[in-house]
């Protein structure tokens, strides 16, 4: 029987016809009988004192079963966690309860949580929550937050200085000193709000008579929230199980933990019933963590030749009004170690301020501190082009690390894995036709048409890991990841992942890999993932690891399977191990093809157990705990072709070429989806999204009609190639590919807009490059 | 956020300005005025029902006229909360004596809403508040004239 080989080939997504039409397992679709509805009162003042809140006429509404204040569950539920406690940093960690007691500190904070018979009771009762506030000044702005006399949001962190970390690598100051050309600029690199497309929410069930909790709720890493939630509750892990089985997206925002899963879950267990709460969309943008959200002050020292010889960058990262569970880790470690990017620069000083803000916390978000440093050092690199008037392309050539020196070990200290970023270059400049296009240029400029060419040669981290290096960090968990492979009798295959994904595809990808190794069909293999009481531990998906270590993981375990199933096929075959040679799904004797047995059969022989070779167990299944050894470090290279009509601002896409090298790819088509779906996200930083804050602290952006989220008709055709450098980390060769689309872009599509406005003397505008920012800059130079 | 403008009324001013502090000529023509009620010297309780953009709800709060100068200036306080959060704004109201016995009205404020009601409507506001103004306007001119 031959067997397709199925790593590399685009199978259609296995998820894709429950999720499409509407039989997906999604939180809000789990229905439990008796099930309250919460709902949660939220603050509409940025900052203010609680005087008073007085729930009587909540309380006393028909359908109304309980409300809860803040006062009532301080000793029912601890804090709010944040688990990613970086070192070195006289980092400050304030109370941030699930519903505030004294204070709000942004308009969405909750102060009371009402359970009622259904939703439109709870939503019309919390109308009858009469809370007074004593409104206090607020601060929207991270810089001016650290001015004195600016309202402090705590009176145990001066200066709204949650933390201030520091990286120093090599001697920025003597390469600053001897630099022939220095540049320095404030760059912004605004707030975004991920938007999933399926809020958050929760289903908590607390069982009185066993103590069991069980929770459905919209989480990228179900283990992760049972140990987190058995921290704030105190009812222990075993006594917990977390059920995050489809999940519609996440983007990072759904890796923390927030009040409402804890709230379900206090208030069912007080109750002894089921809690189910959803956020509204409205709600969803005021209360689910949002991204980036930076002030950097950036100092390049170079060359006259264009070398760059150090870059030092102070920044201040707003992290909204309380430190979400990873949001020390994203503006420092996940920013500062990619500084160097793809280029050897051999001095690197970061200084970043944390700053508490009356605005919703920031988290992660696609990307997580990688956009923010790229986007950073493409602006700078196009920067330094234009001072010396060099070509865009060719700066990045002659700073890029040579392909000679991987694995290279960047000033920050990290080890590039693999790499060729030249490769990806010249197979971007062949695929926009480069010269055509500049002698473009110059053709229609002189005809008042401004035509612009963005480049950005990024290179990413991702898989995040070792587990060490996480230790090192802060981070306090591990980034290892697990699987088990279960084969049953019949020989199909469970695999049972600690990866969670929330549209990644890995049901598909995952069963490539494992039918591969097994040489079955793809349809005899489930993989099941999402819930606390059927996979090992596991640590989730984010930070594009799910193949690279998720995916390692089962690749490791199905490898032992098959030494095992050799074990027994040796044994019934009557020859030594040594003697088996398993392809395409058979076992067979060396030289004697034909005395064979299939994987099914010796799947079945291991559980009958009739005869099984001396020292081995019955069954077939295995498990493995992967910690890998390195990080990989995808990159690329991606091209915006731009014009921008000077009289209206309006800008139009041409053309947008993205050769990325995220190593082998497992499934072509799900890394495309994966391309185009971040460089949507990407593109829409520079040029629509963008979370706007009044000076009161009010968001102004807070529905789908105000917060620029591109449609299809919004974005210009993606070219998207790849070259193939595989990594050494993983036995795939594989990087990933989850986040490269959104770091890439963003500085492409800025890069394209600031090069067709260059005619104007313009050298660099904040994203997002809206039509009237460009129009009023250009009005501007023409006087 | 600011707003102003102003209003000519075929009146004159004497006769403008009694209609202007008149709580019932208030109610009656502030548009969504629910219930007003007198609650202190030249202090009102009221409950107001607008539409900003998408955003509909009942506002109950209070409406405080200050620094009154009869008959050419009074400052307007109006605060307000409810399901769609909240909205506090501070005016002045000025007179002066226009063409053919006509008053004309100039008014500036500032207006701040907060909650749910900022992230859909804010941007919306300025139109909003601007349109409401001139009702009020319109329909105390017309109480005017047919009495």
């Amino acid at each position: 029987m031959a067997v397709t080989k199925l790593f590399g080939a685009s199978v259609k997504r296995r998820e894709d016809p429950r999720l499409i039409t509407g039989r997906g397992n999604f939180t809000d679709h789990i229905r439990l009988p008796g099930t309250l509805f919460m709902a949660l009162k939220r603050s509409p003042h940025a900052h203010a004192r609680i005087v008073r809140v007085d729930v009587s006429k909540a309380r006393a509404m028909p359908g109304v079963v309980a409300v809860y204040t803040g006062q009532d569950l301080v000793d029912k539920l601890a804090p709010v966690p944040c688990a990613w406690l970086i070192p070195n940093s006289d980092l400050k960690v304030p109370s941030y309860r699930a519903l505030a007691v004294d204070k709000v500190r942004y308009v969405g904070d909750a102060v009371a949580a009402v359970v009622a018979e259904n939703r439109y009771v709870a939503e019309d009762a919390l109308e009858a929550i009469d809370v007074e506030y004593e409104v206090l000044p607020a601060i929207v702005d991270q810089e001016q937050a650290t001015q004195d006399g600016a309202p402090q949001l705590y009176d145990d962190v001066p200066n709204n200085i949650a933390f201030h970390w520091k990286l120093h690598a090599g001697d920025f100051d003597s390469a600053w000193n001897q630099a022939e050309v220095k540049l320095s600029r404030r760059l912004i690199n605004h707030r975004l709000i991920p938007t999933a497309m399926e809020p958050r929410g929760a289903l908590a069930h607390y069982n009185p008579g066993t103590g069991d909790l069980t929770i459905w709720c919209t989480s990228q890493n179900p283990h992760v929230h049972r140990l987190l939630l058995s921290a704030v509750t105190g009812i222990p892990e075993t006594r917990i199980r977390v059920i995050a089985t489809d999940v519609g997206g996440g983007f990072g925002s759904k890796i923390p933990m927030y009040s409402g899963e804890m709230l379900a879950s206090a208030i069912s267990r007080d109750l002894g019933r089921p809690i189910k709460w959803f956020e509204s969309r409205r709600e969803n943008y005021v209360a689910t963590t949002h991204g980036r959200d930076h002030i950097q002050y950036v100092d390049l020292a170079a060359t006259r030749e264009g070398k760059v010889t150090g870059i030092r960058v102070k920044s201040y990262a707003n992290l909204g009004a309380y430190l979400s569970t990873a949001s020390p880790g994203v503006p420092t470690w996940l920013f500062g170690l990619m500084l160097c990017g793809a280029y050897a620069i051999p001095a690197v000083h970061v200084d970043v301020f944390g700053v508490v803000t009356n605005t919703t916390p920031t988290d992660a978000y696609r990307g997580a501190g990688r956009p923010e440093a790229t986007y950073l050092l493409e602006r700078m690199m196009d920067l330094l082009a234009r001072e010396l008037g060099m070509d865009p392309a060719d700066i990045r050539r002659k700073n890029f690390v040579p392909k000679e020196q991987f694995p290279y070990t960047t000033a920050t200290g990290l080890q590039y894995d693999s790499g060729n970023y030249e490769a990806t270059l010249d197979r971007a400049l062949e695929l926009v036709n480069y010269q055509q296009l500049r002698r473009e240029q110059e053709e229609l400029r002189a005809q008042g048409r401004y035509l612009g060419i963005g480049f950005s040669t990024y290179v990413e981290v991702c898989g995040l890991a070792p587990s060490a290096a996480a230790g090192a960090m802060g981070f306090q968990g591990g980034l290892w990841e697990s699987a088990t492979v279960r084969v049953h009798p019949s020989g199909k295959v469970s695999v049972f992942t600690g990866s969670n994904p929330h549209g990644q595809g890995e049901e598909t990808t995952f069963a490539q890999i494992v039918a591969d190794e097994l040489g079955i069909s793809i349809d005899d293999v489930e993989i099941v993932h999402g819930d606390t009481e059927m996979i090992p531990f596991g640590m989730g998906t984010y930070g594009s690891r799910s193949l690279a270590v998720g995916g390692t993981a089962v690749i490791m375990a199905t490898r032992k399977v098959k030494e095992k199933a050799t074990k027994i096929a040796a044994h019934l075959l009557e020859v030594a191990p040594e003697d088996v040679t398993f392809e395409n799904g058979r076992f067979f004797v060396k030289g004697a093809p034909d005395r064979a047995k299939t994987f099914q059969e010796v799947a079945g022989a291991a559980y009958l157990a009739w005869s099984m070779p001396e020292g081995v167990t019955p069954g077939l299944e295995e498990t493995h705990f992967h910690d890998p050894i390195n990080n990989t470090f995808p990159f690329g290279c991606h091209i915006c072709v731009a014009e921008v009509d000077a009289d209206t601002g309006k800008v139009s896409f041409r053309k947008y070429v993205a050769v990325d090298d995220v190593g082998n790819v497992v499934n072509p088509m799900i890394v495309d989806g994966q391309v185009h779906g971040g460089i949507a996200q990407g593109l829409a930083q520079a040029v629509y999204e963008y979370a706007a804050y009044d000076e009161n602290g009010q968001l102004l952006t807070a529905t789908l009609m105000d917060y620029a989220v591109p449609k299809a008709s919004m974005l210009p055709r993606f070219d998207v190639d790849r070259t193939v450098t595989p990594t050494p980390v993983n036995p795939m060769g594989a990087k990933g590919a989850g986040e490269t689309g959104t770091i890439a872009s963003t500085p492409a599509v800025a890069n394209a807009i600031i090069d067709a406005l260059s005619p104007f003397g313009i050298d660099h505008l904040d994203i997002p490059l809206t039509p009237e920012r460009i129009w009023r800059a250009v009005q501007e130079r023409r006087g | 956020m600011k707003i102003s403008g102003s209003y000519t009324i075929r009146a004159p001013r004497q006769a403008v300005w009694d209609r202007l502090i008149d709580p019932q000529a208030i109610a009656g023509c502030l548009p969504g005025v629910e219930k007003l009620n007198q609650v202190g010297q030249d202090e009102y309780e009221m409950s107001m029902t607008v539409g900003i953009g998408p955003v509909r709800g009942t506002y109950e709060g209070k409406v405080r006229l200050a620094n009154m100068n009869p008959p050419d200036e009074y400052q307007m306080q109006v605060e307000g909360s409810g399901r769609p959060g909240f909205v506090r704004g501070t005016g002045t109201v000025r007179l002066a004596d226009g063409p053919n016995s006509t008053t004309q009205i100039t008014y500036e404020g500032d207006v701040e809403v907060g909650g749910p009601v900022a992230g859909v409507a804010q941007r919306m506001l300025g139109g909003v508040a601007k349109r409401l103004v001139e009702q009020f306007f319109s329909c105390i001119e017309k109480q005017i004239t047919s009495s």
